[in-house]
């Protein structure tokens, strides 16, 4: 079976099987080893990518379900040598990331959750990282992270939004 | 300016942003398609005899370039005795012992090989608990114990007892004798706990010039050399070993075990060969923190003083003697830590079972030990009416007390970090109000570890550019020590600012020995080594500035990338310029160091058995935790947590910082819900995250910290390792914490919900162990 796709901006086929999960392509057919299989159960999160946008794990969607979709890994968020973005640069910043493997995955996961609930709560973020584990840090400091990125991004929109007025 | 005022600084880690590009290559990342790729064929049963094993039908398989046995690298490897083959020869000892390999051009081509594979096992009946392993005439798991070769001399071995380590101090008997004393018993009983680092353990292999070369996934690429070298029968410098950026490790990854295996199929193939557990056979066969019963008795007089104290300490091997015949040390500095005590007895016997081998973990031993020494002396302020709080001021380890093998404590440390914490509960306040009519209880609990010293090397190349390379076989495995402490220890040497520090990536090829990344002692050995390489750069760096400008080299500092005239900033000549200078004359400037602890004896007669006989660097610990027992229930929520850690000097408070809250959930998962149990067909049951409770976000609580400064080390600056200690306490916290919410003793960790509800209502058993005589003598070999 043929599927095609749109990968990181761009048009990519697959022509085998179409159970084959999507994180046997990106790691060992594009070698986009960004996205980590850790549990390869869906618990983790590690390998969460976007799908048309929506977070989702990456070793329990069959390649074959993505005809015509929109998939962003990872390393299609910042090319080259661009800046990071800016959930990314605050966790640097942050000195949040400790061995680092689950962070693709969070970021993922995160930057979905973030457009879709930019008012979301301390209580609230807790609440969408269940899908995400993390061995080393003890969250706080993702948590802590992410909140003040919301704050920063509801300021901007603020701002953004009395210039219209 | 101060030494410090140059090196202590919250720099951010280097490596931060590929890791979150995902750009970062873990060894995991690193198959390429023209490597072979590895599967093991493992023991379906828990003991037994291999009556045939036919690899020739998997040879003949599509894809297959090599299948290898335990005949092909029949050396014996361990810490203290040689009794770990690299694949089961002749004995199955443990369910998911490996038994055969096959490399092949694909995975799924090696997994259908597998299973052509033709292995006939003759099932023993299996040995699964140390109370088995103990009883008199049990069957001997290494039927061969006496033939093994002793890595290390001095501990005692019989039998299903791998190793035993005692220490003794002082007259037990008369201490317990005493008419004024009254002697408290505790028995208790933990689990055991699956590190379950991201990136599982792996390995790739290639043969070069003749020599074997292992990346792999490792905190000790010494250790991976050496056992290569023992198991392959080669000299361990035919061997090299390199280490990419390491997706965690928590102590598991602190012994060799699959990565030889690469190295074997890389000789045999000629090809690059990687080998990757999945996360069930890692979870299956983790090197996990043992299991582990413990009997200890005080002898306490009515005000509060301990005279005497004895105790017992099984430690479950699993099917290898591994990490814990080491381990078995830790106890007198552990469970014999904490408080001074009169005369002390310990003994603590590793016991092979039938169950996977066991392994390190963030500060083993320490951990459960901790949880029974602190719950121990509640029950003795229970049974004699003291104030917990009152009898651990009154009690912990202060200047000049001795430990159980005689050694002498240096300065007051446990008693003014106990006033630290009461001072940061004034500032955070307390919690209870967040109870909402459940049980409610708090405990302050304390802890002994220490940073284990040991051997480590470091070059420093200074750079015609200005920047310095620092060399070590030190292992980046996400606390941050190498991108952080390191750099910034150099640079304050040098007068670099540490961007300017390049810091070398683990390989056995370019850096000397090393004892491998855990215990703490990156930031102290390597640290400390990179100091002593520093010095030398100096020295030849001011010699070169003296010459070009016509100065004494004393009165030259190295300061902001110049060597400038004492007290003028801004005179002199820039460090690329001398550097160039002393190119051009006397060669590079380069400096080695070296660096491994004083070895702090023991009192004559106190410790047999033992690695180490003291502690060179302690590191002691505070925690308080708070927390709500829903009684209908039996769920604990942790409402806050509190810590203060010794840790010498901070050298990066904010890693610090981040390195207590990862390693206090960690020990909230030990103390609450990661449980590990053995199947009777001897599995660890829990082998994916589903069974395997692992803390979520939801889960945990911010840890307040307070860093409690200037306590003795030999590290540099007055460093002490940081990342090892803050799981130390959290069973111990947690449990004491519970057991006051629920008025019941605790002594079984982890304390689930259906634990708690038992507990709550008397129907969970307490810990009794037939098996530990009640004399103590009995309980050693003598």
């Amino acid at each position: 079976m043929t599927v095609t796709f749109r990968l990181n901006g761009e048009d990519y086929r697959f022509r085998d099987d179409p159970m084959t999960p999507l994180i046997d392509i990106l790691r060992q057919e594009r070698f986009l080893t960004g996205t980590k299989a850790v549990c390869r159960e869906g618990f983790c999160g590690a390998c969460t990518v976007h799908v048309d946008g929506d977070a989702v794990p990456s070793c329990l969607k069959p390649v074959g379900l993505l005809e015509g979709c929109e998939v962003v890994t990872i390393e299609g968020l910042s090319a080259g040598n661009q800046v990071l973005h800016p959930l990314q640069a605050a966790f640097e910043a942050a000195d949040a990331v400790q061995c680092g493997m689950c962070f693709p995955g969070m970021v993922m996961s995160l930057l979905a959750f973030m457009r879709d609930n930019p008012d979301a709560s301390r209580d609230d973020i807790k609440a969408a990282m269940v899908g995400n584990i993390c061995r080393c840090t003890g969250y706080e400091r993702i948590v802590d992270t992410v909140a003040d990125c919301l704050a920063q991004q509801r300021q901007t929109a603020k701002v953004a939004g009395g210039a219209d007025v | 300016m101060s030494e410090a005022s140059v090196t202590v600084m919250n720099l951010p880690r280097r490596d931060a942003q590929d890791k979150l590009r995902g750009r970062t290559k873990y060894t995991n990342d690193r198959a390429r398609p023209d490597m072979l790729h590895a599967v093991l064929l493992r023991s379906t049963v828990p003991a037994g005899r291999i009556v045939r094993l036919d690899v020739s039908p998997a040879l003949a398989w599509p894809g297959v370039r090599a299948v290898a046995t335990g005949a092909d690298a029949p050396g014996l490897y361990g810490i203290g005795i040689a009794d770990h083959p690299l694949m089961a020869i002749d004995t199955i000892r443990y369910h998911g012992e490996p038994i055969a390999v096959v490399a092949a051009e694909t995975e799924e081509q090696a997994r259908a090989a597998l299973a052509a594979i033709i292995l006939e096992i003759e099932p023993l009946a299996p040995v699964l608990t140390m109370a088995e392993a103990l009883e008199p005439g049990a069957r001997l798991i290494h039927e061969d114990w006496r033939g093994y070769e002793v890595i290390t001399e001095g501990g005692a071995r019989a039998g299903n007892i791998a190793w035993e380590a005692k220490s003794s101090r002082g007259d037990v008997d008369a201490a317990f004798a005493r008419s004024d004393v009254r002697i408290v018993e505790s028995s208790f009983s933990v689990g055991r706990q699956s590190h379950v680092p991201f990136e599982p353990r792996v390995a790739i292999g290639s043969w070069e010039d003749g020599r074997a070369h292992i990346q792999t996934s490792t905190q000790v690429p010494w250790t991976v050399r050496n056992v290569t070298g023992r198991v392959m029968q080669l000299p361990p410098g035919r061997v090299r070993v390199t280490v990419p950026p390491v997706g965690g490790g928590f102590g598991l990854k602190f012994d060799a075990s699959i990565e030889p295996i690469t190295a074997l199929l890389a000789r045999m193939t000629g090809r690059p060969v990687m080998l990757e557990n999945t996360r069930q056979e890692e979870m299956a066969t983790c090197l996990c923190r043992e299991n582990a019963e413990i009997r200890i008795r005080s002898a306490v007089t009515a005000e509060g003083e301990i005279v005497g104290r004895e105790a017992v300490v099984l430690m479950d091997c699993g099917a290898y003697g591994g990490e814990q015949v080491f381990l078995t040390t830790m106890t007198a500095h552990t469970l014999g830590g904490n408080y001074r005590v009169g005369a002390t007895r310990l003994v603590s016997r590793a016991v092979y079972t039938n169950t996977p081998p066991n392994g390190a973990f963030r500060a083993c031993n320490g951990v459960y030990n901790t949880f029974a020494l602190e719950r121990h002396t509640d029950e003795i302020c229970d049974f004699l009416g003291l104030d917990p709080m009152e009898f651990r001021k009154k009690n912990v380890l202060g200047d000049g007390d001795f430990g159980p093998t005689g050694q002498v404590f240096e300065d007051d440390v446990l008693a003014p970090m106990l006033d630290r914490m009461e001072t940061l509960r004034a500032k955070t306040g307390t919690l209870e109000r967040k109870a909402d009519g459940r049980l409610y209880g708090m405990a302050t609990t304390v802890g002994t570890w220490f940073v284990f010293t040991g051997p480590s090397a470091a070059t420093v190349n200074l750079n015609a550019d200005g920047s310095a390379t620092l060399v070590t076989s030190g292992v980046e495995i996400g606390s941050g020590t190498m991108m952080q402490s390191l750099p910034q220890i150099v640079a304050g040497q040098l007068g670099l600012a540490p961007h300017q520090v390049i810091v070398r990536e683990a390989d056995t090829d370019a850096a000397g020995l090393d004892v491998g990344v855990g215990g703490g002692r990156t930031t102290v050995s390597i640290g400390a080594a990179s100091v002593a390489a520093c010095a030398e750069v100096k020295e030849k760096l001011l010699r070169a500035a003296g010459e070009m400008l016509q100065t004494r080299p004393e009165d030259l500092v190295l300061r902001d990338g110049r060597a400038e005239i004492s007290g003028r900033p801004g005179s002199g000549a820039t460090i690329p310029a001398v550097v160039a200078h002393a190119q051009a004359t006397t060669g590079p400037i380069t400096g080695s160091g070296a660096f491994t602890a004083k070895n702090t004896p023991a009192m004559a007669g106190c410790a047999m058995g033992h690695f180490i006989d003291a502690l060179d660097i302690p590191v002691f610990v505070v925690h308080e935790a708070e927390v709500a027992v829903d009684p209908d229930t039996g769920h604990v929520e942790v409402l806050a947590y509190r810590v203060v850690q010794d840790v010498g000097r901070a050298l990066n408070p904010r890693a610090i910082m981040g390195q207590i809250q990862g390693g206090v959930v960690q020990g909230l998962g030990y103390a609450l819900h990661e449980e590990v149990t053995i199947t009777t067909d001897g599995r660890i049951a829990q082998n994916d995250f589903e069974t395997y409770r692992l803390p979520l976000a939801g889960d945990v609580v911010p840890v307040a910290a307070d860093l409690y400064e200037g306590a003795p080390s030999l590290g540099p600056l007055g460093a002490k390792g940081a990342g090892e200690v803050p799981i130390l306490a959290v069973g111990a916290a947690i449990a004491c914490a519970v057991s006051r919410a629920i008025g019941k003793p605790v002594r079984q960790l982890p304390l689930t919900p259906p634990r708690v509800l038992g507990l709550l209502h008397d129907r969970e058993p307490q810990p009794d162990f037939p098996h530990i005589a009640s004399g103590w003598a009995a309980n050693t070999l003598g």
